[in-house]
This record gives C-alpha cells, sequence and structure tokens, in this order.
C-alpha cells in the first residue's frame, strides 16, 4: 500500500506539486497524530482559589473537628484525599501576585503580565488587572468587552484556557480574566437574597444587616451548579477569593479555619452536584490557587511606605503616581472606583512643587504588598527639566547661564540619537497602527447589531461588540503615544544656536505625566532629583559641577539601609527591603562573563554591595530553559554605560540565601561534588527547581528570571510571512510590554509589606519566599478519568504546569506538548511546561497519603 | 412652666415619682433576692486545676435540685485584693442539669460577670442626672444579697421584650413630661445600661481567655459548642432584637465576631505602630495573657525631644499634641521609664553587649478593638484628652434626643445633617462622634488586673487615669470591683446553699419553664404580656409534679436531638461526609423513641436528612421518625420525599418499602442498641 502510493505519486504528479503536497501530508500527518489521552476527562470544573495555601489547608485536614469526630475540612478530606490526587510541591513560577500568577495559570505562556497594576511609562496609562467596576461601568456604555487582563493577553495573541472550549461549552464567570460582562448574576444575586424566610432574614438583618457582601459568590455556586447539570458544558470555572481577604486581614487560626470551613462546604456543593450530573464519571474538580500565603499566628505583618518614602527628600522630593489609594477606607474619596490613578503630592519636592498633576516623577506598584514595582521619570528628563527651569531665570550670571547651556545639550546631544531612534519607530508603528484603526473602522461598521439567542449563546454578540472595542482601544492608543513623540520631537528638534530658552514653553519640551525612557543602572544609581541645597556650582573651567550642583540618590543603597526604629516583634528584621532586582541587557554584561551564549536579559539581584548575584539564562533549540547563579559584588555603571562588579565566591548571605538552606537538595548525580560545585555551574530549569523548591526562596532563582525577562511569545514574535504593517504593529507591542517593567522591583523582608492602601497585618504575599510560593493543586475524577486515588505527588511542579496538564486530560494536547490542530487554530502554542505525568498515567506506584485522610466508610 | 401639658400636676407628680423609684430601685428582671450571704466556704466545691494554674482556675459547685455553678477565678496580680493571694472570682455560669450527668437534658442558665452588682442609691440618682459624666465614688462592699446575673441563656428573648416595653414606656410616657423628666429617665437608662454592657464584655473576655490558655489536658469549662453559645448570646445583647436570633445561628454570628475582632485589632495594631514610626515616636503592644494584644502604648525618647524640636507632626489617628513642640516633655516630671535595644532596635536586657540605652516618656495608651480607629484611653500629658473624645458622641446624642428632642426619624434636615456628619466622622476616622470606647475601657480594667510585666507605678498610674475617663456614675473601680467580686462570689456560693435560694430559684424557672408544656400558644402569649406589663414581677409557674418533670427532661432531650438534627440537615448536601453518623443515629433513634412529641421542626430535619445521606439505616432512621411521627408535618415531608425526582434508586425502593408495609411499634431499630442512662437509645456501629 505504501509502495503503492508512492509510486502513484511518482508517476502521476509533477514534481512541485509532488514536493508541497507531501509537505502538506507530511504536517497534516503530524497534526493528526493522536493527542495525549490518559483518561476519559469529558469535562473539567475547576475552581480557582485566591491564594489558598498548600500547608494551610493540609494542616487543617489533618485536625479533626471535636464537634463531628471528622476533618476540620471534610470535603477537602472525602474528594482530594482519599478520591483524588493532590500536589504537594506545587509552585508559583515568578511572583506569587495574583494578576501575573493568573495569567501564568490560564494561559500556560511564560509571564507576560508583570503585576497587578502596570503602568505604560511614556502616557501613565495604567492596566488594572483587578478593578472590575470600571470594567462593568464601560462593558454597559459598550466601551469594553473584556477585563484588562483579557485585552492584554488577546493582544499578544495568548489565548487562555477559557478559549480552549467553545463558548457554548464553557461556564466561565468573575475572574480577572474574565471575558464578556455577566450582569445576570447581579441580578439573580439580589432576588436569591431575599428568597429567604422571614425569621432567616430577621435573623440575618439583627446579627448583621442585609449585606450584600456574600450574595454575589452565593450566586456563582448556584450558577456553577446548575451548570454542571446541563452536559453541554465542557469547561467550567468558579473563581474565589474569600481566604485571600481573611488572611489579609488577620493571621488569626480560627478565622482562617472559618474562611476555609466555607470553602470547603462550597466544594462539597460542587462535588456532590457533579456526582448527580450526566458526566459524573467523566468529570474531573480541580483546585487551583495562584499564591501561597506569608502569614503566621504569631506575627502581624508590618508595613512600610515606599510612597512616603520616594516623596521624602531623601527619597527624591517625587509626587507619587498609584493606582491604589493611600489609607483608602479613611478617604471619602476613596469611593470613588473611577479614579485613573492617584498622585501623592510631596512638599519637599526638590523642583516641582505645586506640579504634582503634571509632572508626577515616581510610579509605583505596591499590590501584592511583599514586593513593590518602582517606576522612576528619566533622570535626564529631570536634569533638563531643572535647567531649563533655572534658564528661564533672568537673573543668572552669565557664567552660569553658560555653563547650564552647556549642560543641558551635552545631555540632549547623548540622548538625542536614542530618542530620535524612538521617534522615528514609533511614528513608523503609528502609522501602521492607524491604517489598522482603519481597517479595524470598517469591519465594526459591518458587524451586525442584532443576534438571535442561538448566536449569543455561540457568543457572537461579544466577538462583534469585541471589534468595535479594539477600534477605540487602538485609538487612544494612538492619541497618547502621538502627544508623547510630538514632544519629544520637540526636545529632540531643540539646537544650541538657536536656543533662547525664555521663549520656550517646558510643557511642550518635556511630556507632562510621563516617565519617559527606562532608566540605567547608573541613572539609578546617580539618580537627579534637584539642585542640591547649596545650589548650582560652576567649575573653574566653566562648565557644571554636576556632582555639587544636583542632589543625587542612589536608589540602591537608599532601598539597602532602610531601617526602622519600631521593632516590637521578635522573629521580624528592622530591614523592610530585602532583595532589589533589575533586568539588565546581556550585552552590558557579557563582556564582564566567560559565558557567551547567554540569554538577552540578565537579572541582577541584591541583597546589598556585598552581596548580589547575576541570574544568566540560555535557551536550547528546543526551547529548554538553564540558568546559572553567579555570586558577584559592587556592581555599578559609568557614564558610558560600561557595568563594573567584582566577583565574588559562594557564600552565606547571598540573595535568595540558596548556600546556606539546610533544605537545599542536589541531585544524586551530584554526589561528590561540593555544594559551591554544583552551585556555579549551569542546570536547567527543572534542575535547578528540584534541587531548590524546599529552601526558604523556593524556586525564587527561576521566579525572578519569569518576573524580570522578556518572553517572546505569540504576537511579540516575528513570524515569516508577515506583513510590513504587521511587523510593525508587533514591534509596537513589544514597545508597549516593555514600556511597562519598571525600573526596580523591590522585595520586601520576611513579615514586612509595602501596602499603604490600608493594613494587611495578616499577611501577604508577593515575595519568592517559599511560603508565599507554595500553591495548591488538587485533582479528583469520576471512575473513569483515571485520576489516582488517595495519592500525592511530591515531585515538584509550577503554574506553568497547568494547562497543558487539563488539556492532556481531555485529549487537546499532543506528546510533544503541542496543542491539537483546533487549538492551534485557536492561537495556542507549544506549552513549556510539564504536564503532571502523576495525574495522567495510570498510578503504578501510589503514594498514599500518610497524613490525613480519613475513612469515611 | 409646664412640664406635663396634658394632666394636673399632682397626677403628673405621682407618675414620675412611682416610675423613677421603679427605675431607681428595680430588683432586677433576672435577679432574685437572697438572704445575707455566709462566709464562702470552698470546701464543697471541686476546684479544677487548668494548664495555666497561674493565671486562671476553674470551680464547680453543685447546687442542690440538679445544677452546679461553673465559676472562672483570675489571679490579679495588678490590683490589691481582700484575700492573702490574689485570686478572684470573675465570671459563674449556673448549668442546669437535672441532677443527671447526660449532657443531653442539660441547660445554661445565668451568667454573673461578678463584678457586676447592684448599684448604691448615690449611683443611681447620679446616673440619673442628665449630662454627669463622671463616676461618682465606688460601692464600697456587696449588699450580701446573690449578685444580678447579666444574662438568662435560657430566656433571652425575655430580654428584647423588657428593652421593648421600656423603649415604648420612655416614649409614650416619660417624655412627654417635659426635659427634666425625659433627660434624667433617658441618662439613667443609658447608664445602666452601658455599666451591664461593660461587665458583660469583661465576662466575654475573661470566657475566651480561660479557653485561650487552657491547655489541652485540661477539661474546658464548656464544650464547644457551649461557649459559642455563651459567647454570641453575650454579643448579642447589644442589639436590640438580638435575643430573637435563632441558636441555629449563633455559631455563625459568633465566628463572624471573632473574625471581625480580630481583623480590627490587627488593623488597629498596624495603624498605631506605622504612625509612630513616622513620627518618631516608640509603639508597644500591650498582650493579654493569652498572648492577643488588645492594648498598646506610645513613648517619646527623651533624647529625641531634643534633637527633633520643631518637628513636622501629624497627630491625625495619634490624637494627642505634637511632642515636639510641647516643652514640658523636656524636663518631664511623671513616669519614665529606661529601657536596653540592640542595633536592630529589639529591647534587650542591660548586659547585652552593645545594648543602647533609652529613657521613655509616656504619651499615651489606646485601645486596639475599637473599630476604624484606635481608641485613645490614656492621654499622660492631657487628662481630659480622651473623656473629651468619648463625650462627643455622648453629648451630641443627649442633647439633640434628650434636650432638643430631634429624632432621626422624625425630622428630615436632622437626619440628613446628622448622616453626614457621622459618616464623615466615621469614614475618615476622626476621634469625634465615634462609637464607645466602653469595650476597650473595659477590657483595659482586666488587662491592667492580669498583666504581670507592667511596672507597678506605670500600672496604678494607668489605673488612675483610666478611671477618669470613664462617663458613668455607676461604674466601680478596680479595687472595688476585686472586692466586690469576692463578695458577690460569696453571696451566691450562700444563696447556693440555702434551700430556699437558688435551688428554689431553679425550681421556679423549670416550673416556668414547664409552662408551655401544659399550655397552648395563646395561653402561653397571654403569659408572656402578663410577664412583661408587669415589669417581670408575675411570671407564670405549673405546679410541679413528677409527670410534667419527666416531661421536662423529655423536652430538653427533644430540644437537644433536635437542635443537633437541624444543625446536620443545614450543614450541606452530603452529611455522610461532614459528621459521625453514629452521632447523627442516636438523634434519630431517640425522635423515633419519642415519635409523637416530634415537631415539625425535626420532622423538616429527619426528612432533609434522608436526602442528603447515602447511608441506608441511617435514612431508615429517618424513614421510622417521620412514620412514627403524629405531626402533620410529618406526612407533608413523607409526601415530599416520595416526590423527589432526584432521589436514587436504593432511597425510593426504601421510601416505597415504607409507604407499603404497617406501622410497626416505636423501638430501636435493628442495630445493637443499649440503653443510654439518660433514657435515649444509643446506637452503636
Amino acid at each position: 500500500m505504501a509502495r503503492l502510493s508512492t509510486n502513484w505519486f511518482r508517476a502521476e504528479l509533477p514534481q512541485a506539486i509532488r514536493i508541497t503536497s507531501l509537505i502538506r501530508l507530511g504536517v497534516l500527518l503530524v497534526l493528526l497524530t493522536p493527542a495525549l489521552s490518559f483518561g476519559q476527562t469529558k469535562r473539567v470544573v475547576t475552581i480557582q482559589c485566591d491564594g489558598l495555601p498548600y500547608d494551610v489547608v493540609d494542616r487543617f485536614v489533618q485536625e479533626r473537628d471535636p464537634a463531628t469526630g471528622k476533618s476540620q475540612l471534610p470535603w477537602f478530606d472525602y474528594i482530594f484525599y482519599q478520591r483524588g490526587t493532590r500536589l504537594a510541591n506545587f509552585y508559583v513560577r515568578g511572583m506569587s501576585l495574583s494578576g501575573p500568577s493568573w495569567s501564568l495559570i490560564d494561559t500556560g505562556q511564560h509571564l507576560q503580565i508583570k503585576g497587578n497594576v502596570e503602568f505604560d511609562r511614556y502616557t501613565l496609562q495604567n492596566y488594572d488587572y483587578l478593578n472590575f467596576v470600571p470594567f462593568y461601568v464601560n462593558a454597559t456604555v459598550g466601551r469594553r468587552i473584556d477585563m484588562p487582563g483579557v485585552e492584554v493577553l488577546d493582544s499578544l495573541g495568548i489565548p487562555t484556557l477559557t478559549d480552549a472550549f467553545p463558548h457554548s461549552e464553557r461556564h466561565a464567570t468573575f475572574s480577572l480574566f474574565q471575558r464578556g460582562p455577566r450582569y445576570v448574576t447581579f441580578q439573580k444575586a439580589l432576588e436569591n437574597r431575599f428568597k429567604k424566610g422571614p425569621k432567616e432574614l430577621f435573623d440575618e438583618w439583627t446579627m448583621g444587616g442585609l449585606a450584600m457582601k456574600g450574595s454575589v459568590p452565593d450566586q456563582l455556586t448556584r450558577e456553577l451548579i446548575e451548570s454542571i447539570a446541563d452536559p453541554r458544558y465542557r469547561y467550567l470555572e468558579l473563581v474565589t477569593t474569600d481566604f485571600d481577604h481573611t488572611a489579609h486581614h488577620n493571621n488569626d487560626r480560627e478565622a482562617h479555619l472559618f474562611a476555609l470551613k466555607e470553602l470547603d462546604a462550597m466544594l462539597g456543593q460542587i462535588w456532590t452536584a457533579i456526582q448527580k450530573s450526566p458526566l459524573a464519571s467523566e468529570t474531573t474538580l480541580v483546585v487551583v490557587s495562584d499564591h501561597g500565603f506569608n502569614t503566621d499566628e504569631r506575627v502581624y505583618s508590618q508595613g512600610f511606605n515606599l510612597v512616603k518614602l520616594l516623596g521624602s527628600p531623601a527619597g527624591g522630593g517625587h509626587h507619587v503616581v498609584t493606582k491604589r489609594r493611600l489609607l483608602l477606607n479613611y478617604a471619602i474619596k476613596g469611593l470613588n472606583p473611577f479614579v485613573p490613578d492617584i498622585t501623592t503630592t510631596t512638599s519637599d519636592s526638590y523642583y516641582l512643587r505645586k506640579q504634582s498633576n503634571e509632572y508626577p516623577t515616581a510610579m509605583l506598584d505596591f499590590d501584592g504588598n511583599e514586593r513593590a514595582s518602582v517606576h522612576l521619570r528619566d533622570s535626564d528628563l529631570n536634569l533638563l527639566q531643572i535647567i531649563l527651569q533655572q534658564l528661564q531665570h533672568e537673573d543668572l550670571s552669565a557664567s552660569l547661564r553658560r555653563a547650564l547651556t552647556d549642560q543641558f545639550f551635552n545631555t540632549l546631544d547623548a540622548r538625542r540619537a536614542g530618542w530620535q531612534q524612538d521617534v522615528s519607530d514609533v511614528n513608523e508603528e503609528l502609522a501602521a497602527l492607524h491604517r489598522a484603526i482603519e481597517r479595524q473602522r470598517a469591519l465594526c461598521a459591518v458587524q451586525p447589531k442584532k443576534f438571535t439567542k442561538e448566536q449569543s449563546a455561540a457568543g457572537l454578540d461579544d466577538e462583534a461588540k469585541r471589534v468595535c472595542v479594539w477600534e477605540d482601544i487602538w485609538l487612544a492608543r494612538e492619541k497618547s503615544y502621538s502627544e508623547y513623540i510630538r514632544i519629544l520631537t520637540n526636545l529632540i528638534a531643540l539646537r544650541k544656536e538657536s536656543f533662547n530658552p525664555s521663549a520656550l514653553k517646558i510643557e511642550d519640551l518635556i511630556a507632562r505625566r510621563s516617565m519617559g525612557s527606562h532608566n540605567t543602572v547608573h541613572q539609578l544609581q546617580n539618580y537627579v532629583a534637584g539642585i542640591a541645597p547649596g545650589g548650582l556650582i560652576v567649575k573653574p573651567d566653566g562648565t557644571l559641577d554636576m556632582e555639587k550642583s544636583f542632589v543625587h540618590v542612589d536608589y540602591f543603597s537608599l532601598l539597602h539601609n532602610l531601617t526602622v526604629r519600631n521593632n516590637p516583634q521578635a522573629g521580624v528584621a528592622n530591614h523592610p527591603v530585602d532583595l532589589l532586582a533589575v533586568r539588565i541587557p546581556a550585552d552590558l554584561v557579557r563582556p564582564l562573563i566567560t559565558d557567551t551564549e547567554i540569554a538577552p536579559d540578565v537579572v541582577w539581584v541584591s541583597a546589598g554591595s556585598e552581596q548580589q548575584a547575576l541570574i544568566l539564562a540560555r535557551e536550547d533549540r528546543e526551547g529548554q530553559l538553564s540558568f546559572r547563579y553567579l555570586p558577584i559584588k559592587n556592581l555599578t555603571e559609568d557614564e558610558t554605560g560600561h557595568l563594573h562588579f567584582q566577583s565574588s565566591t559562594w557564600q552565606p548571605g547571598l540573595p535568595l540565601q540558596i548556600f546556606e538552606d539546610p533544605q537545599l537538595q542536589l541531585p544524586a548525580a551530584a554526589q561528590g561534588q561540593s555544594r559551591e560545585a554544583w552551585l556555579s555551574s549551569w542546570h536547567t530549569d527543572l534542575e535547578w527547581f528540584e534541587a531548590l523548591h524546599k529552601v526558604r526562596y523556593s524556586n525564587g532563582l527561576i521566579g525572578l528570571h519569569e518576573q524580570l525577562a522578556r518572553h517572546l511569545v505569540g504576537r511579540l514574535v516575528d513570524e515569516p510571512g508577515l506583513s510590513l504593517d504587521e511587523r510593525l504593529l508587533r514591534r509596537l507591542l513589544r514597545r508597549q510590554r516593555q514600556n511597562i517593567e519598571a525600573d526596580i522591583l523591590v522585595v520586601a523582608s520576611d513579615h514586612w509589606n509595602f501596602d499603604v492602601r490600608g493594613f494587611n497585618p495578616g499577611g501577604n504575599h508577593g515575595s519568592f519566599f517559599r511560603i508565599s510560593t507554595h500553591s495548591t493543586l488538587m485533582f479528583a475524577g469520576g471512575d473513569k478519568t483515571g485520576i489516582p486515588r488517595g495519592a500525592v505527588i511530591e515531585e515538584p511542579y509550577d503554574s506553568l504546569s497547568f494547562v497543558p496538564t487539563v488539556l492532556a486530560l481531555t485529549g487537546n494536547l499532543r506528546d510533544d506538548n503541542n496543542p491539537i490542530p483546533i487549538l492551534w487554530d485557536k492561537g495556542f502554542r507549544h506549552f513549556p511546561g510539564r504536564p503532571i505525568k502523576e495525574v495522567l498515567t495510570p498510578w503504578q506506584n501510589p503514594k498514599t497519603a500518610v497524613t490525613g485522610a480519613t475513612a469515611t466508610h | 412652666m409646664r412640664i406635663c401639658p396634658d394632666r394636673s400636676s399632682r397626677e403628673a407628680s405621682v407618675l414620675v415619682f412611682v416610675l423613677l423609684v421603679t427605675f431607681l430601685f428595680p430588683s432586677s428582671v433576672l435577679a432574685q433576692n437572697a438572704r445575707s450571704a455566709d462566709a464562702y466556704q470552698p470546701n464543697q466545691a471541686i476546684s479544677e486545676p487548668s494548664a495555666n494554674d497561674e493565671i486562671f482556675r476553674l470551680e464547680r459547685v453543685p447546687v442542690e435540685g440538679g445544677a452546679e455553678l461553673i465559676t472562672i477565678h483570675a489571679r490579679l496580680d495588678g490590683i490589691q485584693t481582700p484575700a492573702h493571694d490574689s485570686w478572684v472570682p470573675l465570671v459563674t455560669v449556673l448549668r442546669d442539669t437535672l441532677g443527671d450527668s447526660s449532657p443531653d437534658n442539660d441547660r445554661l442558665r445565668y451568667v454573673w460577670p461578678l463584678t457586676y452588682t447592684r448599684p448604691t442609691i448615690g449611683q443611681r440618682l447620679s446616673g440619673a442626672v442628665p449630662f454627669l459624666y463622671a463616676r461618682v465614688g465606688s460601692r464600697k462592699s456587696a449588699s450580701g444579697k446573690a449578685p444580678p446575673p447579666a444574662l438568662d441563656l435560657a430566656a433571652t428573648d425575655r430580654d428584647v421584650w423588657n428593652k421593648i416595653f421600656w423603649t415604648a414606656l420612655q416614649s409614650l410616657l416619660l417624655d412627654p413630661y417635659g426635659i427634666p423628666v425625659k433627660a434624667s429617665t433617658r441618662s439613667y437608662r443609658q447608664n445602666s445600661s452601658d455599666y451591664r454592657k461593660s461587665h458583660i464584655i469583661r465576662a466575654l473576655s475573661v470566657l475566651s481567655l480561660y479557653q485561650a490558655v487552657a491547655g489541652p489536658e485540661t477539661a474546658p469549662a464548656f464544650s464547644q459548642p457551649e461557649l459559642a453559645e455563651i459567647q454570641a448570646r453575650l454579643k448579642l445583647t447589644d442589639k436590640t432584637f438580638g435575643g430573637l436570633v435563632s441558636e441555629l445561628n449563633l455559631q455563625r454570628y459568633n465566628e463572624q465576631q471573632i473574625t471581625n475582632l480580630r481583623d480590627t485589632r490587627g488593623h488597629n495594631w498596624e495603624l498605631l505602630r506605622q504612625h509612630a514610626e513616622v513620627e518618631s515616636l516608640f509603639f508597644e503592644p500591650l498582650q493579654m495573657p493569652d498572648g492577643s494584644t488588645t492594648h498598646a502604648m506610645l513613648w517619646v525618647a527623651k533624647s529625641d525631644l531634643a534633637t527633633n524640636q520643631g518637628k513636622r507632626y501629624d497627630g491625625r489617628f495619634l490624637n494627642i499634641a505634637n511632642p515636639w513642640t510641647d516643652k514640658r516633655l523636656l524636663d518631664w516630671p511623671g513616669y519614665s521609664e529606661t529601657r536596653f535595644v540592640d542595633s536592630a532596635n529589639r529591647s534587650v536586657s542591660e548586659d547585652t553587649p552593645g545594648a543602647r540605652r533609652i529613657e521613655l516618656v509616656p504619651l499615651a495608651l489606646y485601645g486596639l478593638d475599637s473599630p476604624k480607629i484606635p481608641a485613645l484611653l490614656v492621654d499622660f500629658r492631657d487628662t481630659f484628652n480622651p473623656k473629651k473624645r468619648e463625650l462627643s458622641g455622648r453629648v451630641l446624642q443627649d442633647v439633640t434626643r434628650n434636650v432638643l428632642s430631634v429624632s432621626r426619624y422624625g425630622d428630615l434636615p436632622y437626619f440628613l445633617g446628622r448622616t453626614v456628619f457621622d459618616f464623615v466622622t466615621g469614614r475618615r476616622g476622626m476621634d469625634i462622634n465615634q462609637p464607645s470606647r466602653l469595650r476597650t475601657y473595659s477590657q483595659l480594667k482586666l488587662l491592667l488586673s492580669l498583666n504581670q510585666s507592667l511596672n507597678p507605678e506605670l500600672r496604678e498610674q494607668l489605673g488612675n487615669r483610666l478611671e477618669r475617663v470613664s462617663l458613668n456614675p455607676m461604674e466601680n473601680d478596680m479595687e472595688a470591683e476585686a472586692k466586690l467580686a469576692t463578695e458577690q462570689y460569696a453571696a451566691l456560693l450562700a444563696y447556693a446553699k440555702q434551700p430556699d435560694g437558688l435551688p428554689q430559684k431553679l425550681d421556679r424557672d423549670r416550673r416556668a419553664e414547664m409552662t408551655k408544656l401544659a399550655h397552648g400558644g395563646a395561653q402561653q402569649s397571654l403569659f408572656r404580656l402578663a410577664n412583661i406589663l408587669s415589669f417581670g414581677k408575675y411570671t407564670h409557674r405549673e405546679s410541679a409534679n413528677s409527670e410534667l418533670e419527666s416531661r421536662l427532661d423529655l423536652a430538653r432531650r427533644f430540644a437537644y436531638h433536635t437542635y443537633f438534627l437541624r444543625q446536620v440537615a443545614n450543614s450541606g448536601p452530603q452529611i455522610d461526609v461532614t459528621w459521625d453518623l453514629a452521632e447523627v443515629k442516636r438523634s434519630l433513634q431517640f425522635i423515633v423513641d419519642h415519635a409523637p412529641e416530634a415537631d415539625s421542626k425535626s420532622a423538616r430535619a429527619a426528612a432533609t436528612i434522608f436526602l442528603r445521606t447515602q447511608d441506608d439505616e441511617t435514612r431508615r432512621f429517618c424513614l421510622e421518625s417521620l412514620t412514627h411521627m403524629t405531626n402533620p408535618k410529618a406526612k407533608t415531608e413523607l409526601l415530599r420525599l416520595s416526590q423527589q425526582k432526584d432521589l436514587d434508586q436504593a432511597g425510593r425502593d426504601l421510601l416505597l418499602s415504607y409507604q407499603k408495609a404497617p406501622r410497626q411499634p416505636t423501638g430501636p431499630i435493628a442495630v445493637t442498641g443499649e440503653k443510654s442512662t439518660t433514657g435515649g437509645n444509643r446506637v452503636d456501629q
């Protein structure tokens, strides 16, 4: 048969057609290769729990409730400990922070969303991934159709797990990555709130008023249970945030248990509904969480106010932009959920007093609390603005005026080429964007306005609205970027020979409400914050004395040297800051290291001038990531852009404290090798993961790279065959993603946090501590799903494994980690994470839970 | 000036006099008189050592007629006590056991915070003086009568009806007599209510503390559900209709309250620490014996006073004057402390290498359990500061309501203005017009008594300053309270020993409880009305006989098992997973055994459990109980079960077999049963 076919091809088809056909056939055969299909999971119900730490769940499952004689969390015990599989070592990859973490869990692709809130440096446009209120209001007036997280992922061409299922086969409700608004839930929540007996309502009113707080989550559970009964639904999802909120507010064991009992009871309802449903034996229930929680009954988490620090004279006297209002619950204005951003004005600004609205010079995202992202305005823009302000004074001496003018143009000339390049590039990109807007406008115009019930059920109405929404989004982007570029163009157009500062308007040269380009390490170590108390000083050679004339801030030493006087809790350090991390282009590092084959991004992590490291990465042809941790000290960058640092040795006290950690587990193959030798070598991310996951900072080494490196996936990659406009639009996309990167990632010390919206004494997350990244993932399935029973998986996995595992369970993943063709067409691509094989393969050697499992029968 | 426009002045005077007398000398609706107290004879009591014997001790005293007094004693090192040691009884609870050891028919009755006493005449009169926001002296010794209980846990609804009755009486009868009567009676009621509240708060704290410090090897004073019930009921006394809340909701309410309180405490701890840090002050948390931080102090270093002169200061939330401009602090004559800290600013002993010495001056003390912001309780530089903040809300309320007669619900402009004012002051956390600091004030008294780490001189100063914060003329000082508690406990024990004392009261209470066994709903309502209209003087009671006594026993057990089954039924979709089925079957067996007594609640519970279990035997128990019940609801429930579409085949078959089978005589189902001592059938699995 095979020979016949070959002969037939040879005889009948011309050469060119034959080759093309062969290629097509090959591709087709590859794509039609049976997908990984381990069990018969036909339906997946996923409960996404915000901030559910595995250790806390496990501890309470082991405890007996004296009132019932059962586990304190009987449903967790029954479903997952007796009838399911739990992962004892499931971790967040990257920061233990909801926005980024869910984006990674939901997509199975490397991290693109880097914070709960992101700011575009050029325009201060913010991406608030957590705020539902503006989304719902905008959706009501037709300006939006998806949550901001979905918009960003759509723009990048990265689908979420829910997209793998047809609209009519998925039940997804409120989540950070919600597609389409869902009004009916509110309406029914209100109706059901009062569908109770009069006595029950009276009791509720007496006990605390008829608050609506719990009515929406209750309704969401009801809706999920209704949908479980409908066999058409193949993917169902529910998000719960109660434990996270409780654990932030207090560290009380009882309060945590109350919250978990509520979750446990909800799982009981869902499990029972599944058992009653037609697809019970083919349904898999999954509980997954986005991070752990750094909470301790004996310790209150202490807050440190970085906004105040940045506003102080020592911090640079910045007016600081945040997305969350400081002391929100104490502000009348805090009731307004539509404020785009908040500017905290300082009276200690060196040169921008009373200009906080026009010229904020720092942005801070403190969401997540155990970390903060700091953006500072391009230090050179500060310098140029200060000099311009001075030059507009008429009483300057001639020598000072000359020195200032020279310095102004020295600085401008040093940046001119780079800025000119930016202007040219962005103008090209905006032109392409403009053409795309025109096309989108035409598309929008032809979208149908009315839809049948069936069409709505298939999501066609949302699809139509989405077309028009993107026109709006792009228009806004075009406008804001054009404005930034217009003013930058004005600045670089200045020439010394025609320079007349008194005729200039500063706002026409220095963009208001913009941070400009990223700062270099040199700028961050020598940040120009204002004129020094001694005033401007001209050197004997007629040049401006840059050292003495300006207040310079070294943000690395400023943040590292922070201490507090109130240190009332044993076990809490008086240093709020643990680590600082910055992305450095590999080109700056290469001349100083022996490794030549390294990825474009190097992570510099610092715990002080003497305790620093570089995290080097490289990727082989198969996409396998490897890392090397290189201890260094005293990294600086000089004015010319050259890095300097000294090599260091492995020793205690280095960032992430790997060397001294007793939980470090070197692989068996490393026996006979010293700790130092093994740690100094390149290892794959899996090797590092297996060695490190139980140490205090767990997978922090991998997490820092995940957080700070640029991962080229989806539309961030220039593929062959793209048109020029498509390439330009992808370049614009890369620019936008790079514009949200912070200058410095600040990570808090243990039991410290940077929340200033309110107080989170109960606990926090956001750091790379194991307690914050150690998360929950459990599976339980019907008889036909093949999910092992009573099993605990010790092998470490991270959140990149979630999507491939679910797709593999449902027969949607091929054995090369690529999606099946139908998903490929939807934009799904090769998944970098390992599917959890222990859940997928028949359980050969189950590790029965040595603790916990309560026999019910 | 006419103060009684609709009546002759003579009639009015008489009426006012009568009512005032009623106010000033009310023998509590709950309390009963007792003869003079005998000496306290602890040898009759069973004293249980606690794991933390240093702080708390539990004592159980049997009461004739089948009850016990459970008392928590605390060692109050912080105050002078009359006895040689410093053990002081703080809270007593009466558990009516009906004379047996089975917990099924127990009933918790009275809660006596032993520091809660009847105010003296002087205190009562002062309490009725409008705008007298000060203590007028302490009661010197207890009256010798049994102390007044703060709550009857078995009849919380009575409290509600009393409140409603008095509110109506106040509005309809007293308020029209003009401002003097209105203001004085309202002041009296407010002070009286606050006085009770403050002791309930302390009782709650004592119960929580005892439970928290008791080790696992110690027999707890109360079971977990009992404790939740006591705590929830005590907390609900704060709500007008709190006494009517169903017992099924008590645990949830208690959990909510615990969570809210922990939120508030941690929040205030952190707010105060952060603001102390920003203002260069020192923050010191103060702990209760269980390690919970309920209060905190702020200090300033003498060395900083010199260096920070004129420093910018933001007093928001701290609510004390700027220390950097206060010349008095530079030469502070009052209390100060020397401490030593290490390089990490941690408090260390003097001989620690590298220890740095700092001289600290106390500035203020705050309570952390008050909503929104820490409540300033002591300002070392301005004694009146906390008091005027506490006064702000009370004065506003008294002036508008008692003098201007402006009501939120009767005056729209006032309603709007007050709503805005309340919202702004509340939202912004301004320390005026805030909720009363009664809770933190009461807790601080307890903390000062229990905390052994405070410097005695500082403790005395705090105690003295704290007494000045009190707005209530009925309050006693800490030392008087310790003495009163000891004396009142002795009186209570004596009362318990007298045949016509507590045993008689117990008997009367049981006979009152029997009323609902002997009378229908309409008659019971009439008795209730008579009780309210007679200011609680009249309570209908049955004549006890052995039949009624055994019916009472049965009724209590029935209530116990029904409550348990309702709890099980409401707990979720599959009770097999969440409950011990042996316990469930034991309760169902009890219902089966006494099916004719069953009410609609037990029928509903049995039917729901049938639907929520997969266990055949439990289902049989449910059907057995339903088929034997005479209550019409049982039939309805059986019908409902037969109409259930999603009932599995096994359940359907079982149901069918019961519908077809002739009714069997009541008795244990085919399981190995052992007649329990309490009369119920215990099912062994």
